[in-house]
């Protein structure tokens, strides 16, 4: 009965993740703008979960526990790839992109390129609270800063993007000059 | 500076809602007298809402998906196939020997199984009861044998009229599930008034009915609402983790 009732709870928490799949891909997709690396880290993400699904005591927590799982696998896709692969070059990757050159002047290509100018930090905290609804205290937890740091990152987010976004229009050319970082 | 970076932040959590009461009150204050603040946190809200409509479809990874079908070789194919016969096997070799297996969880299945009649036998059910001050006893019905219910009925009452007496009284459980929903359903249940029968004479005894077997015969028959049920008869969300709960509360466990 005991191996019956694990089955069940195996398949019950696998259904849980399978729920959350969209949502992990579409804060991965917002952290790497790139949808093959999105779809990795987010595989990556689920077998870890699945794999260490002892250490989440509270299933009221797992929303937090799997953002947090898949901001790891983020910081460690850098780790690995440090030699080869800066930060801001998975930005550039996206902007050779074919046809999201075509639609470079719609409202959303705009705003995913406004967000792909942002520092990583930055970034992250912008999409787990407008994106998934997370509270600061959940962000914080999740990318392991202090709240002070979540609130003054979201900050300077969306100042950054209103200079972008709302304000008269900068040229592109200079905003591209900013993303690149002296290694 | 600083107090300009300071109400920044705290108009963005103002329109993330993460201020208390009074902050909050604070804020509505400064917007009411301040237009530029208004606008700031108008713009604020609007950017918000931006960043979500650009991510609300984000595009779907074309090289994943491409790459999925491709990367099962016929032979991976038939290494799945046995793999999974050999799972089967496995499953159903544990499965029939069910009484070595649930020995060391409990002794119920000892009195679950008198071969003779599929019945209950009050010489184990005492056995198995024993430790227990109360006599609970969930029967699980997933079939929808007619025979099978009216077995599991006369089960219950037997159980029921044998602990009557008892000082502490029986405590049983109908749970039904998969196909056995349709003997709990209403308009279709041959057993109806037998049940609104058992029910008004024995009030500990209950009937379940399984939510996900429901919402399955739902969708089959493409109901408009829920499947409607015998008067009384109550609705768990899941059959097999009621059974298990109540397991793990000492309960009987006879399947029928």
């Amino acid at each position: 009965m005991n191996v019956i009732a694990n089955l069940c709870k195996h398949q019950q928490f696998k259904r849980t993740l399978a729920d959350y799949r969209e949502n992990l891909y579409r804060i991965a997709y917002s952290w790497c703008h790139n949808p093959a690396l999105a779809d990795d880290l987010v595989q990556e993400a689920l077998a870890k979960a699945l794999k260490n699904s002892s250490q989440l005591r509270d299933q009221k927590t797992i929303k937090a526990w799997l953002y947090r799982i898949l901001s790891n696998c983020w910081r460690d896709h850098f780790r690995r790839s440090r030699d080869c692969v800066d930060v801001d070059d998975v930005v550039l990757v996206e902007q050779d992109t074919p046809d999201l050159k075509h639609d470079r002047n719609q409202i959303v290509q705009r705003v995913r390129d406004a967000i792909a100018l942002l520092p990583m930090g930055q970034r992250q905290v912008i999409s787990l609270v407008d994106l998934e609804g997370c509270s600061y205290i959940e962000v914080a937890q999740i990318l392991d800063v202090p709240i002070g740091t979540v609130m003054s990152r979201l900050s300077r987010a969306r100042k950054a993007l209103k200079e972008r976004l709302l304000a008269a229009e900068l040229p592109g050319d200079s905003s591209v000059h900013r993303l690149r970082t002296a290694k | 500076m600083s107090s300009d970076k300071l109400s920044e932040e705290r108009i963005s959590a103002f329109i993330d809602d993460e201020l208390d009461a009074t902050e909050k009150e604070a804020v509505f204050e400064a917007l009411s007298q301040d237009g530029e603040l208004r606008q700031q946190a108008c713009e604020l809200r609007q950017l918000s809402e931006l960043v979500r409509h650009a991510y609300s479809d984000p595009p779907a990874s074309e090289r994943f998906q491409k790459g999925k079908p491709r990367r099962v070789s016929p032979l991976g194919q038939a290494a799945a196939a046995a793999l999974l016969l050999l799972f089967g096997g496995l499953i159903g070799w544990v499965s029939h020997n069910p009484q070595g297996m649930a020995a060391k969880v409990s002794d119920m299945h000892a009195m679950v199984w008198g071969e003779d009649d599929r019945a209950f036998h009050s010489t184990s059910l005492a056995d198995a009861t024993a430790h227990n001050e109360l006599k609970r006893v969930i029967l699980h019905l997933n079939t929808s044998s007619p025979a099978r219910f009216e077995k599991a009925l006369n089960t219950a009452e037997q159980l029921l009229r044998k602990y009557a007496s008892d000082s502490h009284g029986a405590e049983i459980e109908v749970v039904a599930n998969a196909s056995a929903i349709k003997l709990l359903r209403s308009g279709y249940s041959p057993f109806a008034s037998r049940v609104r029968a058992l029910q008004e004479r024995y009030f500990n005894l209950t009937f379940l009915a399984c939510k996900d077997a429901m919402d399955h015969i739902r969708e089959l028959e493409d109901l408009k609402s829920d499947v409607r049920l015998l008067p009384g008869v109550e609705v768990t969300p899941s059959a097999l983790e009621h059974i298990l709960e109540r397991m793990n509360e000492g309960w009987v466990y006879l399947n029928v």
